[in-house]
């Protein structure tokens, strides 16, 4: 077992220094579509291109709405007026109403949040990001997070994928069977809005329509920092972002 | 006051009374004639063996002499004093409980009947220990074993009944021939009475000696369910009415028990190490095995037979090693081991019976004794649930109760070996020793197992579902052996004392209660064994606490070894219970007055992973949680038959796979198998004398008065 | 024609002549459609599977005028595609199963019975497979054309009467269920596992759980939007279906696609199977609970994600395939520095593999444990590296080269022994082969344009199929009129592989469990779709 325990020094640490640095290494995120100036014509072009109906027409150009990006590309691609892109990953938003509003999470919880992760209906892309973040680059566990496969002692609910029908009520148990205080996190278009699976027969619009979320992660599949960001909003370590992004907003213009 | 005399027939009256009048009444009142009657005969009987035991009274009665065999006498030592006290703890509740539970039988089987061998057993069980020549002794062991065929075989519409009963009864026979051959070779042509041949067997040569412990150990161990003699014991307790079982595997099995330590403690008291060898180790194997198959069984009553095999095996163990050291010259290590035995001997009848009454409740109530169906049975049956598990603890060796004290006991008894000559019993010592624990272990396993699944988790059959609580006279009898499991368990500093008495005839003089129990130090007598400056490490323990309030003795159970082996070991459960009870206490205040102030409690259904509905058939069953032992121990097991057949539509579409697994018992495979082999071998070949032939016969005639005749001439 | 399928033609003539009708599909001449009538599809396809050791590919159901079902066989390279094809008149609703005789056929009409409501005649099991007992009503067939797909639909309320179906009848036997929530962060996945205490008897896993409806909401839709879906079924194969969609659409629509574009394609599927198989031995180290080998794998995945999106724009290879081509052109140099990269992530994995050859506790709970045998993975139809693992070889990208496979030197690993260890080295073999697959491609990639100029569809049918990293994955795209797909069938390795993967786990003890469910690498949303 020597070998082990020599190889693992000698790979040395690999962690990102990610809350207190900003990570810049290449290939961590593939970015979002940035809120963009455009004149009316190739604006409505764009707007028809999108398949999701993420993008909306604003007086002076397309606004992002991100809960519905699906990650296509297409309006990026195959395009002579592509839109602006983000590079970044911090895109996790917090949404009043959710749980326990009043009650903080609290210090008993600064070193140690446990999450149940519950997939709903994933494509397994959102899961596999989600698995990511106990790799020696993110290893959440330096930051206090830590996964559990039971409700009991899980204080962070993090869903992903479409809400099934079959997937109900197993959510529904595990999300009950949470002691308080509890908080939800939404991750992906999917759990989002429903993401390319929609509404349907199948399928419910968005985990909110079952639970209370409190903070939606959006992306498709939104990168592991960007998950890491989301929980890391979700127990007040980091200030949350917006999930719709307009063009006469003072932050994030682009021009195509 | 009362004489004792007067106590032994007043108790003998009530029996005949209970045995008389049960045939000239409705049959619906004999329940409560059993209850009433067994309950005050066994309240007398503990006053008169009371008087001996703890006041040393003593008794003594010549009945009739039969010319030519013996005298009938009856005499009252503090040895039988002490088995007959716990005979009676156990017949009070267990008559209370009887007239209960009999009610189950009325219109199918007699009442009556049971009564009057209920009371007939009664008397035996009274005059057995009293009985003080041989003549006697057989006489009423021979009645005590037809009476209990008799009632084990009460429910005699079942056949398996009949075939447990008939077993027990065959080798019950066997076992007396045993136990008669022994008193004729210790009586040595002499007279027949206990004190005759206590003075003649002083005269016995080696062989004779061998003899008399092989055959009574043996011939009692029957009785007592020692390897390899009781292969009758589960089925038979299995079969015999809940009315009657305890006090089966209370008052029963001690006779066996009583027998052998009678012959090799009292009457001929060993003086070579071989035969308490033989005690020890068949004693530790015996445990074993008891509990090897206690832990895989799936019906509670059979699963604690098994368990009494097991007691009986550590019983006999601790006595065994008893033998060695009186053998050895060690009389006060011989003390602590018989005060183990004598100890746990008590214990095991108090909760033996206390675990037979809650599994004859739960029979009652669900209408099935088999662990896999029952489940849940903590909400339905509360108090039944709570003096099992006052049961379960006690059979676990777990403190406070009583179990941890003999069972810890006999381990410590074990490891005082290191003062013995011989490294080869020693090295025997430690062996057994190891068994021993192993075998402690497993009974935590077993009992954990049989109160979880059957008290516990979700109801695994509609009539454990909708089961209804244990009504009164079988809780009552059950909460009075609960609270002497607990009052045993954390006073065993005053119960040495009072076994001291039956221990210091057979253990050379020695004193239990010097060995283990020194007194409250200050100013004392009694403290030869210990010097100034351990008394004052002592002092520092605390373990003066309570000398001003508790009267009598410390309450730390002390030893310390002498020069070869200079070792101390101490422990007091009863300042175990006080720390624990503090626990409890200081947690609960905390919890619910600091912590859990604020937030309230929610209760959530189980988690079940999130399927829909978590049913019956998706919880353990105790087959499952014993399996692991089944494996390890495969050897042991070693099914005979694994019938695994699958039934398939098309190839790979499965429709059945059915397994079955046929056992055969070790023993049955390693001893009586090859015996019974044996003996069918031979009596075929004498099979092929009898062909028919006359002219043959006539032959054989001729070929007998010849050697006759030879003989006549040559021995003249 | 080769001779292989020459031969099974005559034969075909020789024993049903004027039972059935054999006819060349359209454009594909190594494709061959045999109509019959109902009552001879056991025997048909029996003599296919068995006897001439066709693949069964899978049973493709349109409802179109009458019933269509289409039951696929492919075979090696000289024996190409075969297709059984059977209609029913539409009120007809039975059909003989053939289950019994072509095992691997099970679960496809299971499947079929659940979503179209065709009853399988003679199969054993039907119900209660896709639309879970306790939610939904008899006989709601969604997949029919009259079901919308948008409207809700009214659920039943759960019978507290069910009990799940025991088969084990010992005494003390119980059902120890796990999941659909169990582990960390896995696919919901409920099993049903009988057991005495402590080997499983029997495990039967209960899918679909995740169950999106995908074929369903495909209809109606564009094909380009299905082309979304196609990549959504799975996100770490998503490449490799988006792949086999437009292959099908290609054929159907005779699109040329540039070579430069097919080197590329090869180039992106494979980066796609390393990055899988890596995953995979992860999975595998951590069920053993051996961390750094699994932290070290992880890293090496982790580095193939970021590569994949410095290269392509995602980490999953999102919105890389279209129809003639791909999206964006990825440049030479930009291929040659992934290649690079590709060799070092190679090599690591090779360290990786001699040091977990070294490691016998970690050997001891893989070796002997989880056995498959080959006669077993045969009848149950199982695919991919696992299949190749119990000796069953079938490999797409050799059996029915597409993308320009056929002229890339490669191999195709082989093992014959079956249980969780030769799963382990097939992984890290054919992870070393992709790896060598991505250095050829990048040492020389045509020039040319990376996608046809123009895409124009028209109205037909046809199947596409690729070598997906868990195995053979078959896409069957129906067009109606302005590229509006009619019916999307889909079909993946992990429907045949969870199929079989009870083979595997049963008889074994619980603590094994976790590992041979690991050494499967098998996907709940691939199977759920």
């Amino acid at each position: 077992m020597s070998q082990w325990v020599i190889k693992g020094l000698r790979t040395g640490v690999k962690s990102t220094r990610y809350p207190r640095v900003e990570e810049t290494a290449a290939g961590t995120s593939p970015g979002l579509p940035a809120a963009t100036k455009l004149p009316a014509e190739l604006a409505q072009l764009l707007v028809a291109r999108c398949p999701a109906n993420a993008l909306e027409l604003a007086p002076t150009g397309v606004d992002v709405n991100l809960r519905r990006c699906i990650h296509c590309l297409r309006c990026v691609r195959g395009t002579n007026s592509p839109m602006g892109w983000e590079r970044n990953y911090e895109w996790a938003t917090a949404v009043s109403g959710g749980n326990d509003q009043k009650r903080q999470f609290g210090p008993a919880f600064d070193r140690s949040v446990h999450i149940l992760v519950v997939d709903t209906g994933d494509c397994g892309a959102c899961l596999n990001e989600v698995r990511q973040l106990n790799n020696p680059y993110y290893n959440m566990h330096r930051l206090g997070f830590f996964l559990t496969p039971t409700p009991r002692h899980a204080d962070v609910l993090l869903v992903v994928g479409a809400l099934t029908e079959h997937m109900r009520v197993p959510l529904r148990k595990a999300y009950d069977a949470m002691p308080s205080p509890k908080r939800v996190v939404a991750v992906g278009a999917c759990a989002l809005s429903g993401g390319i699976f929609g509404r349907s027969f199948m399928c419910a619009g968005g985990v909110a329509e079952l639970l209370p979320v409190d903070v939606e992660v959006p992306g498709n599949p939104p990168p592991p920092l960007a998950i890491l960001h989301g929980l890391l909003v979700s127990v007040d370590r980091k200030p949350p972002a917006r999930l719709h992004r307009g063009v006469s907003d003072s932050a994030g213009n682009a021009s195509g | 006051m009362i004489s004792m005399g007067l106590l032994l027939v007043i108790v003998l009256a009530l029996c005949a009374a209970g045995v008389l009048v049960p045939l000239a009444i409705e049959e619906r009142r004999t329940p409560a004639i059993v209850g009433w009657f067994g309950a005050c005969a066994a309240g007398v009987l503990l006053c008169f063996s009371g008087a001996s035991l703890f006041a040393d009274t003593p008794f003594h009665a010549t009945l009739w002499s039969i010319p030519s065999l013996a005298t009938l006498t009856l005499s009252l030592d503090r040895l039988s004093a002490l088995f007959l006290f716990i005979s009676g703890l156990v017949l009070l509740p267990g008559s209370i409980f009887a007239a209960g539970n009999l009610h189950r039988y009325t219109g199918r089987y007699s009442l009556g009947a049971f009564s009057v061998q209920f009371f007939a057993l009664f008397a035996t069980l009274v005059l057995i220990p009293l009985s003080a020549d041989a003549v006697s002794f057989l006489m009423l062991w021979e009645l005590m074993s037809i009476l209990i065929y008799l009632l084990v075989n009460y429910e005699d519409e079942v056949e398996e009944h009949t075939r447990a009963g008939y077993l027990m009864l065959a080798v019950g026979e066997a076992g007396t021939l045993l136990i008669a051959l022994a008193f004729i070779v210790l009586a040595n042509n002499g007279p027949l009475e206990f004190v005759a041949m206590k003075l003649g067997g002083t005269a016995l040569g080696e062989y004779a000696r061998w003899a008399v412990f092989l055959l009574a150990f043996f011939g009692f161990g029957v009785k007592a369910g020692l390897i390899p003699v009781n292969f009758w014991l589960p089925q038979a307790y299995a079969a015999a009415p809940d009315a009657f079982v305890p006090v089966l595997a209370g008052a029963t099995l001690n006779l066996g028990l009583y027998g052998i330590v009678r012959v090799n403690g009292d009457l001929l008291p060993v003086a070579m190490i071989g035969p308490g060898l033989v005690a020890l180790i068949v004693g530790s194997v015996t445990a074993l095995l008891g509990i090897l198959y206690a832990t895989t069984q799936s019906d509670l009553k059979t699963m604690l037979a098994h368990s009494s095999i097991e007691n009986a095996g550590i019983i006999t163990a601790a006595l065994g090693a008893g033998f060695i050291f009186v053998a050895s010259n060690h009389p006060s290590l011989a003390a602590i081991a018989f005060a183990a035995a004598f100890y746990h001997t008590a214990n095991h009848s108090i909760y033996k019976a206390l675990l037979f009454f809650a599994t004859g409740a739960v029979d009652s109530n669900t209408g099935t004794r088999n662990i896999d169906r029952l489940g849940g049975l903590i909400k339905t049956m509360p108090l039944t649930a709570l003096f099992f598990l006052v049961g379960a603890l006690s059979i676990a060796a777990l403190p406070p109760f009583n179990g941890f004290v003999s069972e810890w006991l006999t381990l410590q008894t074990m490891l005082q070996s290191a003062g013995l000559a011989s490294t080869g019993v020693k090295i025997v010592f430690a062996l057994c020793g190891a068994i021993l624990a192993l075998t402690a272990a497993l009974a935590v396993t077993c009992f954990v197992k049989a109160f979880a699944m059957s008290f516990l988790g979700m109801s695994r059959s509609e009539s454990a579902a909708q089961a209804r609580p244990a009504r009164a006279s079988a809780t009552v009898p059950m909460a009075f052996l609960a609270l002497l499991c607990f009052v045993l368990g954390v006073a065993p500093t005053y119960v040495i004392p009072v076994l001291d008495g039956a221990i210091a005839p057979i253990a050379e003089q020695a004193r239990a209660a010097d060995a283990l129990v020194p007194p409250f130090f200050a100013g004392n007598v009694h403290h030869g064994e210990l010097p100034a400056s351990f008394v004052a490490d002592f002092h520092a323990l605390g373990a003066q606490v309570g000398q001003s309030v508790m009267p009598g003795r410390g309450l730390v159970v002390l030893h310390r070894g002498g020069k070869a082996n200079p070792v101390v070991f101490a422990m007091s459960t009863f300042y175990m219970a006080i720390v624990l009870a503090l626990m409890l206490v200081v947690t609960f205040a905390v919890v619910r007055l600091i912590l859990v102030r604020e937030r309230s409690v929610v209760r959530r259904a189980v988690w079940d992973g999130g399927i829909r509905r978590l049913l019956p058939e998706m919880t353990y069953t105790g087959t499952g949680f014993s399996n692991p032992v089944r494996v390890i121990f495969e050897a042991v097991f070693r099914p005979t038959t694994v019938e695994d057949t699958r039934e398939t539509v098309g190839k790979h579409f499965r429709a059945v796979i059915r397994r079955t697994r046929g056992e055969n018992h070790v023993l049955d495979r390693l001893v009586l198998n090859p015996i019974a082999d044996a003996a069918l071998w031979v009596s075929n070949g004498f099979a092929r004398m009898h062909h028919g032939f006359l002219n043959a016969y006539v032959l054989y005639g001729l070929i007998a008065l010849i050697v006759a005749l030879l003989i006549a001439r040559f021995s003249s | 024609m080769h001779r292989e399928l020459q031969k099974v033609l005559d034969e075909v003539e020789a024993r049903w002549n004027s039972r059935v009708q054999l006819s060349q599909e359209d454009g594909a001449e190594s494709a061959y459609r045999l109509e019959c009538g109902p009552q001879q599809l056991p025997e048909i396809c029996n003599w296919l599977f068995s006897d001439l050791h066709y693949s069964f590919g899978g049973l493709i159901v349109e409802q179109r005028t009458r019933w269509e079902l289409r039951y696929v066989f492919y075979g090696g390279r000289e024996a190409a595609w075969l297709q059984v094809l059977t209609h029913l008149s539409p009120s007809e609703d039975r059909v003989p199963s053939i289950s019994r005789l072509v095992h691997a056929a099970d679960w496809h009409e299971r499947e079929v019975e659940d979503l179209f409501g065709l009853v399988f005649e003679g199969h054993p099991r039907l119900g209660d497979f896709v639309l879970h007992d306790d939610a939904w009503h008899e006989g709601v067939a969604p997949m029919r054309k009259s079901f919308i797909a948008s409207e809700p639909v009214l659920h039943r309320e759960p019978d507290l009467t069910r009990k799940p179906r025991q088969i084990v009848e010992e005494a003390g036997a119980f059902l120890m269920p796990i999941g659909p929530i169990y582990a960390a962060a896995t696919g919901p996945v409920h099993f049903q596992l009988e057991t005495v205490g402590e080997d499983v008897i029997r495990a039967q896993p209960r899918l679909f759980y995740a169950y999106r409806g995908l074929e369903k909401i495909a209809e109606g839709r564009r094909a380009e939007d299905v082309l979304l879906i196609a990549e959504r079924i799975s996100g770490t194969s998503a490449f490799a279906h988006s792949l086999a969609v437009c292959q099908a659409v290609e054929h159907m629509c005779h699109m040329e696609v540039p070579p430069r574009a097919r080197a590329l394609r090869i180039f992106v599927a494979e980066l796609e199977r390393l990055r899988h198989h890596v995953a995979a031995i992860e999975g595998i180290c951590e069920s053993t609970g051996l961390a750094v080998a699994s932290a070290q794998a992880a890293i090496l995945e982790e580095d193939l994600l970021r590569l994949s999106c410095v290269l392509t724009g995602h980490r999953y290879l999102f919105g890389l395939g279209t129809f003639g081509g791909l999206t964006i052109n990825l440049d030479d140099s930009a291929c040659n520095r992934a290649a690079t990269q590709v060799r070092e992530v190679a090599e690591k994995l090779s360290v990786l593999e001699r040091m977990l050859s070294m490691s016998s506790s970690f050997l001891d709970r893989l070796e002997e444990v989880g056995h498959v045998s080959t006669g077993e993975a045969g009848d149950f139809g199982l695919v991919g590296p696992i299949a190749r693992a119990s000796g069953v070889s079938r490999d797409m990208r050799k059996a029915q080269p597409y993308s320009g496979y056929d002229q890339i030197e490669f191999e195709v690993p082989d093992e014959s022994e079956g249980d969780g260890y030769a799963r382990l080295r097939m992984f890290f073999r054919e992870a070393a082969q992709s790896a060598l697959i991505i250095s050829t491609v990048a040492k020389k990639i045509p020039g040319g344009r990376f996608r046809v100029p123009e895409v124009s569809f028209r109205p037909g049918a046809a199947l596409g199929w690729v070598e997906a990293p868990r195995g053979a994955a078959l896409h069957w795209i129906r067009l109606g009129e302005e590229g509006v797909v009619d019916r999307y069938r889909i079909i993946t390795p992990s429907f045949a592989n969870w199929h079989g993967f009870r083979l595997a786990a049963e008889n074994f003890a619980f603590q094994d469990f976790p590992i041979i469910l690991a050494t499967f690498a098998l996907s709940v949303h691939e199977n759920d779709r």
